[in-house]
């Protein structure tokens, strides 16, 4: 057993279709907190830069959760927007907090000013599907249900739009801690990669088509690149998630269990070693990527786990 | 006709639906004392404007048919509205906490300042690759064994909304006095049966207390239990394999079997814990440790055998299976003590049981021998306790003693190898103290028997 202190910098949520958001020793597999989430099913999940704040991306709402309490409910509640948040994510300093919806919004909140107007809103055609914030922390990406992709430029407002393929919904955008590469991933299961080149002060970033290809033969689901930019993984309905490698994006592993059903989600331990996923058939699992194989099960959600938040911490 | 715009009905309307929906009473009670002031309200409040109907007036006066004063404190049911009343209420405290921040609409530019204040631009640091605390703590813990009860973690039912749960308080019998003065709270989904219960709450007592050996769960059984945590000893664990919901009680008690195939049996871990004392002590005084060695087993086997001989008349009760003519199985307790052998079918609501098995009584007189028969791949072992039928069968006959020859007839029972043994070696040791008539008679047939054979070899 770790003493607080230790145990509180290495953060396991998941949450899905059950209305619980789990907290876990990673190492030992065991659940030490269970969280409700009464009012939804789990759209996605975040941990706050400081470690503090767990937000949950609800119907309606965004919850937060005390991490360091053993409160079970949520103890701030974003409220008055309409439909499924889809997305929420926060500036590295912890300023603002961002989410996008199927109202077709993005939203900024202002989390360190007392007053509670809000800085920015950004509309859409479509309902949101992701939103990603690049590591300069200025520009946002939203993806959205048409297959469009917008940057949009949070201190002049500017938008620019990229169709990489019509007919097809992007359903997730990532972008490497380098920000030298964009990764986008639609419902056919195909991972499309940008190079970018981040502009001079207040120039935009400029994004050139790199890659594309087959990731998955369904929807794919969503895409992360590791911290030290050596893989991108994908996950998807094809009951797989898949390691690539970023020098030439040729696929490095398959993460595949019998019977694991749809993954949503993933992320990657710090050092880029290990990467957690999150699957329909009611468990995380942890997986080596060296070895491709599963370390641990992490097993107690009654329903489809569908979101999991990680933080890890460098020693 | 009473309407809306009445005062003195929507008055007597309000006083009504207060002492109707009041479960203290108390509201009831400091009307009465207005008396006066509603009389003077009747005369101030021209009840009805329109005299047309007079029938009402009566009605009025009655206030309600079905509404008594009464001055004592009556006990009244809760009302509906009272429920929800106080559900609302719990969910305004649970809100209350929660700080509520609504989208609005910005509706002033923000200034230049605002933004740069805002909008920090940072440049793409490249991270030096670092150890992360997770890896190094995985793989630190990678070596521990799994928790054995991994498994019933998918019954832990906190924080369910929509699903049915049952909660308990579950008393550890088994740790240590000051341990186990509050009762473990557990939550678990409807569904599970009372051994994934178990399950579940040995997942939790292991992470919480992880110097106790705990073992696997067959072990352990769930007893009706007070709330002050003492174990109703008068009942039998609840049915490993029945489902939680079939059992009301949120307050039990896991006891660990000192036999997981004993149904009722209290640990005789004291003894055992005075014997390590005496052995400890002479530990000391011995010199040659191989010596010594030998010394406490042959003495632990003496022991051993003297205790169960000594033990072998005492009660005790074992899951066994009987095995029938038809060769079908059917679970069965058998009861063995020095005066007489029962077996007893479990009880099994099914109403298709194939084959079924009447509760047989057998006097210790009766028995005649008991034997091992052979012993499985699986580790089980089957067994055999002769008797004599004809005793048996001839309950009023005076003097059973008299009765020339009598036949023998017996039970085919299987049950694993370590309680078969056991079995049987009681049952020995209970015949060998005896030594009844049908058992003397028995030896005499077989050996009868056997010079048959030789002879006619």
């Amino acid at each position: 057993m770790f003493d607080k202190s230790e145990m509180d910098q290495v953060i396991l949520a998941t949450g899905g279709y059950d209305h619980t958001i789990k907290l876990w020793h990673t190492h030992s597999g065991i659940c030490y907190r269970t969280m409700q989430h009464a009012e939804s099913q789990v759209n996605a999940l975040e941990i706050t830069p400081d470690k503090q704040l767990l937000a949950a991306a609800s119907y309606q709402h965004i919850y937060m959760y005390d991490l360091n309490s053993n409160n079970s409910n949520p103890i701030v509640n974003y409220d008055g927007i309409t439909k499924n948040v889809t997305d929420v994510g926060f500036e590295v300093d912890g300023r603002w907090m961002y989410s996008g919806g199927e109202d077709c919004r993005v939203r900024l909140w202002d989390l360190k000013s007392k007053g509670t107007q809000c800085p920015k809103i950004f509309e859409v055609q479509a309902p949101v599907t992701c939103v990603c914030l690049h590591p300069n922390q200025v520009e946002l990406f939203v993806g959205d249900q048409s297959g469009i992709i917008y940057r949009w430029d949070l201190k002049t407002d500017h938008n620019e739009q990229l169709i990489p393929e019509s007919d097809a919904m992007i359903l997730d955008i990532a972008i490497d801690p380098l920000g030298t590469h964009m990764a986008a991933v639609n419902n056919k299961g195909r991972c499309y990669i940008w190079s970018l080149k981040s502009g001079q002060i207040d120039e935009p970033t400029k994004m050139n088509p790199k890659h594309k290809f087959d990731a998955h033969k369904r929807h794919a689901l969503k895409c992360e690149f590791s911290p030290d930019s050596r893989y991108l993984v994908t996950t998807s309905a094809d009951q797989t998630a898949k390691i690539w490698n970023t020098s030439d994006f040729s696929l490095r592993q398959e993460l595949k269990q019998e019977n694991q059903r749809w993954v949503w989600d993933a992320a990657f331990s710090s050092d880029s070693q290990y990467v957690f996923t999150a699957s329909s058939d009611y468990t995380a699992k942890i997986w080596n990527i060296e070895k491709g194989t599963m370390e641990k099960e992490y097993a107690g959600h009654q329903k489809a786990v569908t979101a999991l938040a990680f933080r890890d911490c460098a020693v | 006709m009473a309407l809306y715009d009445n005062k003195y009905w929507l008055l007597s309307h309000i006083r009504n639906s207060f002492i109707s929906t009041d479960d203290t009473g108390m509201c009831e009670l400091i009307m009465t004392g207005e008396e006066g002031v509603r009389k003077h309200l009747k005369q101030s409040l021209d009840s009805y404007p329109d005299d047309e109907d007079s029938e009402d007036e009566d009605d009025l006066s009655h206030e309600s048919y079905d509404l008594q004063l009464d001055t004592d404190f009556p006990l009244r049911y809760r009302s509906n509205t009272a429920v929800r009343l106080e559900k609302l209420e719990q969910v305004k405290k649970r809100t209350g906490r929660i700080k509520h921040i609504k989208w609005e609409t910005n509706k002033n530019e923000l200034s230049e300042e605002q933004i740069d204040q805002l909008f920090v631009k940072k440049e793409p640091k490249v991270i030096e690759p670092k150890q992360s605390l997770f890896s190094k703590t995985f793989k630190e813990h990678k070596m521990m064994p799994i928790n054995p009860y991994m498994d019933y973690a998918k019954f832990d039912g906190s924080g369910q909304v929509n699903l049915q749960v049952k909660k308990y308080r579950i008393f550890l019998t088994m740790l240590p006095e000051h341990q186990r003065n509050y009762p473990l709270a557990v939550c678990c989904t409807s569904s599970a049966k009372i051994q994934e219960l178990i399950g579940l709450i040995l997942l939790k007592c292991s992470t919480m207390y992880e110097d106790y050996p705990w073992k696997p769960v067959n072990n352990y059984g769930l007893y009706i239990t007070e709330e002050d945590g003492e174990v109703d000893r008068d009942f039998p664990n609840l049915d490993p394999r029945e489902n939680i919901a079939k059992f009301g009680f949120a307050c039990l008690g896991l006891v660990e079997h000192s036999d997981p195939s004993k149904c009722v049996s209290f640990g005789n871990s004291e003894t055992v814990t005075i014997r390590k004392f005496d052995y400890n002590d002479k530990k000391g005084k011995d010199s040659s440790k191989q010596d010594q060695e030998k010394q406490i087993t042959t003495d632990l086997h003496l022991m051993d055998v003297h205790k169960k001989a000594m033990e072998a008349p005492l009660y005790k009760s074992f899951k066994v299976y009987m095995i029938n003519k038809m060769r079908a199985k059917v679970e069965i307790h058998l009861g063995i003590s020095g005066e007489k052998i029962e077996i007893d079918p479990v009880q099994k609501n099914s109403k298709f049981v194939l084959v079924k098995q009447k509760p047989i009584n057998h006097d210790m007189d009766m028995i005649a021998w008991c034997e091992p028969i052979e012993t499985t791949k699986s580790n089980k072992m089957t067994f055999k306790i002769i008797y004599s039928h004809s005793f048996a069968n001839a309950e009023n006959v005076s003097s059973p003693t008299l009765q020339s020859s009598a036949s023998f007839k017996s039970y085919e029972f299987e049950a694993d190898q370590s309680i078969a043994e056991e079995i049987v070696n009681k049952i020995n040791l209970i015949l060998d103290l005896r030594s009844s008539d049908t058992r003397k008679e028995y030896l005499a047939a077989q050996e009868r028997k056997y010079y048959k054979k030789k002879a006619l070899i």
